[in-house]
C-alpha cells in the first residue's frame, strides 16, 4: 500500500506544463522531501497524487494499484493553502474530520492541538497563519494514515512549533508510515528526510538519499598563480558536473572521485587545491541553477 | 545513555557518519562503557530530531565495525571488546585529525621540512608539561 510509483506524470494548464514528465519511486516507511523553487510543480504533483488534479498523462500507483476512493482513508494531506472554513470553530473542524474519516483519532487531535496551544473554541478566521497550519497538521496527524503528504507543513510556525512538526514526522517514520513533504526550509528537510528529490520546471533534476548525496557531491577548488592556465580537459570529465572559472580560481562541482579530480587539478599547476563538503542547501542550489559555466570553460579549453 | 550525541544536520558530513564517529569517540573516551545500552533507533531519532532510518544506518555501521551488538527485542549494547580497544580507537581518531591537517598543509604548499618543524613545535606546546610530569 505505501510504496508510491509515479511514472511519466504530466499536468498541463493550457500551454503551460506544471509537471513535465516526472517519474519517482517513493519506498514505504520513509520520509521523502520534495524540494524546488517556487513554481517548480511541487503542489501540482501533490494534487495529482491525491486525485485533486487530473493528470494530463502518466500514472501514479500506490502499492501497485491506482488511486481509488478507499485509498483516501490511508492518505492524509496538509495543503499549502488554508482550507479551513473561516466561520467554523476548530472543534467543528475536528467534528467534520471525524465524520469524514473512520480512522480519525479525536483524542489525539485534541492532544496535538493543546500541544500547539490552540483553543478549539476559536473560529478559524481568528487564527493566525501559523495557527491555521498547526490545526491542519494536528488534523492530518490524527488520521492514522499510512501516508502523509505535507505541503509546507511548517509555514508560519515559530521555531518551537516547527521542531514539534519535525518530531511528529519522525515519529510517523518510526512507526513505519511514509511522509512526503515539501519545505523551503532546507534545514528541516536535511534533518527529517532520508531521501529527497529536487524539482525544477516540472521535472526531477536530482534525487537520492540525503546522506549519500552529501558523501558524493563536493566542490573541488584550485587557485592558479596567474590567469593563463588550462584545465587539461578536466572540465570534460563525466564526474565534473559543473565548472566555474573566475580569474585565477576554478571551482568544480564533482559527483564522486573528489580526490582524483583534486589530484588532476594539482597536476595542472593549481595551488591550494581542496575539496569542500556541501550541505543540502548547496546541493539544492547547484541542482536548480543553470550550468552554463561548464560549456563556457570547455569552450575556453578548446580555443586555448 | 548520557546525552553525548549531537549532530549538525547542516554540515556536509552525512548525519549517519556523524553518529558513527561520535559513538566511537564516546567509547574511546570511556563515556560509553562495555555493555552499556544505546537508545533505541526511534528514541535517538526523536532526541536528535533526525530520520530514524538514518540512525538505523549508523547502528548497522557500528555493528559492522564491532563497536556495538544488537540483540532483537533487547536493544543495542557497547561490545566489551570495543571498550577494551579504546587506545586503538583513540589512535584512529588522532590519525584522522592528522590526515586532515596534512592534507590542508599540502594544499597550501607547506613543505615537508616546514611541516615537520610545525609538528615538533605543536608537540612541544601540547605535550611538554605531561612529559615533564612523567
Amino acid at each position: 500500500m505505501s510504496t508510491i510509483k509515479i511514472s511519466n506524470l504530466r499536468k498541463t494548464y493550457g500551454p503551460v506544463a506544471a509537471v513535465d514528465g516526472l517519474s519517482l519511486d517513493i519506498p514505504s516507511a520513509t520520509v521523502f522531501g520534495l524540494l524546488g523553487p517556487n513554481g517548480a510543480g511541487k503542489t501540482t504533483t501533490f494534487k495529482c497524487m491525491l486525485g485533486l488534479a487530473r493528470p494530463t498523462s502518466g500514472e501514479i500507483l500506490y502499492g501497485g494499484k491506482p488511486l481509488v476512493p478507499e485509498t483516501f482513508e490511508h492518505i492524509a494531506y496538509v495543503p499549502e493553502r488554508n482550507v479551513l472554513y473561516d466561520w467554523m470553530t476548530v472543534a467543528e473542524h475536528i467534528e467534520m474530520t471525524r465524520r469524514a474519516y473512520s480512522r480519525f483519532d479525536e483524542k489525539r487531535a485534541l492532544e496535538l492541538l493543546s500541544q500547539f496551544n490552540i483553543d478549539t473554541k476559536r473560529r478559524a478566521r481568528a487564527l493566525s497563519k501559523g495557527m491555521r497550519t498547526a490545526v491542519m497538521v494536528a488534523l492530518a496527524f490524527s488520521r492514522n494514515a499510512e501516508i502523509l503528504i505535507l505541503d509546507e507543513p511548517t509555514s508560519g510556525l515559530d521555531p518551537v512549533n516547527q521542531r514539534h512538526v519535525l518530531s511528529l514526522i519522525i515519529n510517523e517514520a518510526a512507526k513505519g508510515n511514509s511522509v512526503i513533504f515539501s519545505s523551503h526550509q532546507i534545514g528541516q528537510v536535511e534533518r527529517a528526510a532520508e531521501r529527497i528529490a529536487v524539482m525544477d520546471r516540472g521535472r526531477i533534476v536530482l534525487d537520492g538519499l540525503v546522506d549519500d548525496l552529501k558523501a558524493d557531491r563536493k566542490i573541488v577548488e584550485g587557485i592558479y598563480p596567474d590567469v593563463s592556465f588550462t584545465l587539461d580537459g578536466i572540465a570534460g570529465d563525466p564526474r565534473v558536473l559543473r565548472a566555474d572559472r573566475t580569474e585565477r580560481i576554478v571551482r568544480l562541482l564533482v559527483s564522486g572521485g573528489a580526490d582524483d579530480i583534486a589530484a588532476a587539478l594539482a597536476r595542472t599547476g593549481a595551488a591550494g587545491v581542496r575539496a569542500v563538503d556541501l550541505n543540502l542547501e548547496d546541493i539544492f542550489l547547484y541542482a536548480v541553477s543553470p550550468a552554463v559555466a561548464t560549456a563556457d570553460v570547455v569552450a575556453k579549453e578548446s580555443s586555448s | 545513555m548520557p546525552a553525548v550525541l549531537t549532530v549538525d544536520p547542516r554540515s556536509g558530513v552525512p548525519i549517519y557518519l556523524q553518529i558513527v564517529e561520535q559513538v566511537k569517540r564516546s567509547v574511546a573516551l570511556g563515556v560509553l562503557g562495555a555493555g552499556e545500552q544505546l537508545p533505541t533507533v526511534k528514541q535517538l531519532a526523536l532526541d536528535l530530531t533526525v530520520n530514524p532510518n538514518t540512525v538505523a544506518r549508523a547502528y548497522r555501521d557500528l555493528e559492522r565495525d564491532s563497536v556495538i551488538e544488537t540483540s532483537p527485542g533487547r536493544g543495542s549494547f557497547v561490545r566489551a571488546q570495543a571498550a577494551g580497544e579504546s587506545p586503538a580507537v583513540a589512535a584512529e581518531i588522532a590519525a584522522d585529525a592528522l590526515d586532515v591537517a596534512m592534507r590542508e598543509a599540502r594544499a597550501v604548499g607547506v613543505s615537508r621540512e616546514a611541516l615537520r618543524e610545525l609538528f615538533d613545535a605543536a608537540l612541544a606546546r601540547w605535550f611538554s608539561l605531561e612529559i615533564e610530569g612523567a
